[in-house]
């Protein structure tokens, strides 16, 4: 008789704490469901002595000094809210965590914000590791943004349904020795026959490498008749990638070390460079540079050149995942993060050096001045001339297939 | 004239094995404090505190990695310890059905890649709580790390038969003093180059320490990759210069030690 009466308290205790989860879990979503919907006042006043943490790649002490030095200490002035940076060395490692946690149900994530583009973006979105549509609930979004810009609105071909909001624009360049080149070449044909005079003085890092990649996807617009037709996604049987890997493959003998090997990453091929042993460097970065000067790693007389061609030029977000603890310090922290303050810092070679992902047009009249007075860096192509050249990136599918191409055709043969 | 012809060769010996030790650690020691250093400069033209100007300041967080690491790897040790005693004792001593089984699941981690336990460890940390902590990343350092003391302490354990143990219990003494007078001091090699595989290979992780800390729990390797991966070759050298520092450091702690133990005990035993 005890032990059933025991077992009848066992139940019911357990009834009642599943029913107050489940009820917890409910007024949970409603107050994140909340945050999409009710106004600024509201989420400041939430957002009031949080601590959000911001998961990003740490491996540059200007973009680490940046946030810990600029962003943070002005952020809890102004908004109270604490921003934890915490560095990691490839987002898709916090891809994989969120995604072991998404399978096992756990609420409570620790990643509040974050840095994200491209293929990650995709994949998060497509496997449901985002909070949802927030950019139009933020401010500076609303008041300095071009949502509908389609560098800004398209995050590689990945339509960003407002999950992810532009921290800050990159264009690729290429990085060369005043000193040793006079005349840099204007497109990739001329680069190859530059390659050809000068063997053994050009290489780029192998891909998976981000950059590496990124140059292969330009010398395919080039060889294929440029960007437009692969705006939309196709099927990996219809497209012709002949020509590009046609024109690796001549360039290869002329390559470093008689492209036997390719360096693994862009900070070996940088080490390359500032060795002297090649002439040029690439980085999806216009203002890398200039700060490669400043701290003595590259050359005085280096400098960058695009292609006339048109450069691929890329968006980079922020966003917070499905079960960020601290939504609304989280859309705190990123709206300052878009504030013309903070977005202007940024821009100045001193703290990062590159381009703001705000509208120019939408500035006040005296921010837009603040702006023209800022001084890029002497490497640093300036910000028109820039923009000229700018083509979109690819749909982040075709990134895969390039790069599993460009193994099978160009590293293999 | 023999002995002394057999000096000077050793002297030799140990001035080249010294050369040949310290000469990767010194270009370390000059990018750390150059700024660009150049094919085909000598010596950098010019120099620069900034790489340990960043590593030391508040917010790089090094003193709080460097605690952390010593903390995790100390305790992974302690705990290592404490497992491997035992298991060390029956595997090394005694036989039983199915002992090759479990010595092989015991080494696993030493031929299996740490990514593929380390994911399913998160999975289940995640149910159990202990995700972003630090109990949960010493735990998870076990995994590595207890071959290396396991196998270092059944060499120890065969090399003693369970004969000594049985004369003394014959002559009174009890299980503790069995413990303290026999089997320690005779395994106490074996713990220490244990404790000092373990304490390097837990200083060394990275990987397991990221999933599971999610970045929240902040050791050496944790800022220091980064930098690495990312190029930044001043800031990279100069984290690696500690990290070194550390390693060497907690090996001659335990050297020390160890060597101050045995010199008491002679002194007692005298």
């Amino acid at each position: 008789m005890n032990k059933i009466n025991f077992a009848c308290l066992i139940l019911t205790i357990s009834i009642l704490i599943a029913g107050c989860g489940v009820q917890q879990e409910q007024a949970e979503e409603d107050i994140s469901l909340n945050l999409l919907e009710t106004n600024w006042e509201t989420i400041l006043k939430e957002a009031k002595d949080q601590t959000v943490n911001f998961h990003m790649w740490g491996g540059d002490d200007r973009y680490n000094r940046y946030i810990d030095e600029f962003i943070a200490p002005r952020l809890k002035e102004e908004t109270g809210v604490t921003l934890n940076r915490v560095a990691i060395t490839d987002t898709k490692d916090v891809i994989n965590k969120l995604q072991n946690e998404k399978s096992v149900n756990k609420k409570d994530g620790t990643v509040d914000i974050i840095w994200i583009n491209g293929e990650n973006f995709k994949l998060a979105k497509d496997n449901g590791l985002l909070w949802g549509s927030f950019a139009s609930q933020l401010p500076n979004v609303r008041q300095y943004v071009d949502i509908n810009a389609p560098d800004i609105q398209y995050d590689f071909g990945e339509h960003t349904e407002g999950m992810e909001v532009p921290w800050g624009k990159a264009q690729f360049v290429f990085i060369y020795d005043e000193a040793k080149i006079t005349q840099p070449p204007k497109s990739i044909k001329e680069l190859g026959e530059w390659i050809k005079q000068n063997p053994g003085k050009f290489t780029y890092p192998a891909p998976p490498d981000f950059t590496g990649s990124a140059f292969i996807r330009q010398a395919l617009y080039e060889t294929t008749g440029g960007y437009e037709q692969y705006l939309n996604a196709a099927n990996e049987e219809e497209l012709d990638f002949i020509p590009l890997w046609d024109y690796l493959n001549e360039i290869e003998p002329n390559l470093w070390r008689g492209g036997e090997t390719y360096p693994e990453s862009l900070a070996k091929l940088d080490q390359l460079y500032s060795n002297g042993e090649v002439w040029m460097t690439m980085a999806y970065d216009p203002g890398k540079a200039s700060s490669q000067i400043e701290k003595g790693v590259f050359p005085e007389t280096t400098r960058t050149f695009v292609l006339e061609g048109g450069t691929l030029s890329n968006t980079h977000y922020l966003s917070i995942p499905f079960n960020a603890e601290h939504q609304a310090g989280a859309m705190v922290a990123i709206n300052y993060l878009l504030s013309p303050e903070a977005q202007f810092a940024k821009m100045d070679p001193v703290h990062w050096g590159e381009g703001m992902s705000l509208d120019p047009s939408k500035l006040s009249n005296e921010d837009r001045e603040q702006l023209h007075l800022l001084d890029l860096g002497k490497a640093t192509l300036p910000a028109d001339e820039l923009a000229k050249y700018k083509v979109p990136e690819i749909p982040a599918n075709y990134v895969k297939w390039l790069e599993e191409g460009w193994f099978e055709h160009v590293a293999k043969r | 004239m023999g002995i002394r012809l057999k000096n000077v060769g050793w002297k030799f010996l140990m001035i080249l094995f010294l050369i040949l030790f310290s000469f990767p650690i010194i270009p370390l020691i000059i990018t750390s404090f150059s700024a660009g250093w150049r094919w085909p400069e000598i010596l950098p033209d010019q120099f620069s505190l900034r790489a340990w100007n960043y590593v030391f300041s508040p917010y790089a967080g090094t003193w709080e990695a460097i605690g952390n690491s010593i903390f995790i790897a100390i305790t992974v040790t302690f705990v290592n310890i404490l497992l491997c005693l035992p298991a060390a004792n029956v595997i090394a001593r005694m036989n039983f059905k199915g002992k090759i089984l479990i010595e092989g699941i015991l080494y696993a981690p030493l031929i299996i890649p740490p990514f593929i336990t380390v994911m399913g460890i998160h999975l289940t940390f995640i149910y159990l709580g202990f995700t972003e902590s630090l109990i949960g990343v010493m735990i998870a350092h076990i995994a590595p790390t207890l071959p290396y003391m396991l196998r270092a302490l059944i060499i120890s354990y065969q090399t003693i038969g369970l004969q000594w143990e049985e004369q003394a219990s014959m002559l009174g003494a009890g299980k503790f003093n069995r413990l303290r007078f026999i089997l320690l001091p005779h395994i106490l090699p074996g713990i220490v180059a244990g404790s000092s595989l373990t304490i390097l290979v837990s200083l060394s992780q990275y990987l397991i320490t990221f999933l599971i800390g999610g970045g929240h729990v902040v050791t050496l390797p944790i800022i220091l990759f980064p930098f690495i991966s990312g190029g930044d070759i001043g800031i990279g050298s100069a984290y690696m210069i500690i990290f070194s520092g550390l390693a060497l450091l907690s090996l001659w702690t335990m050297n020390t030690l160890l060597k101050r133990y045995y010199k008491a005990r002679i002194t007692f035993i005298g």
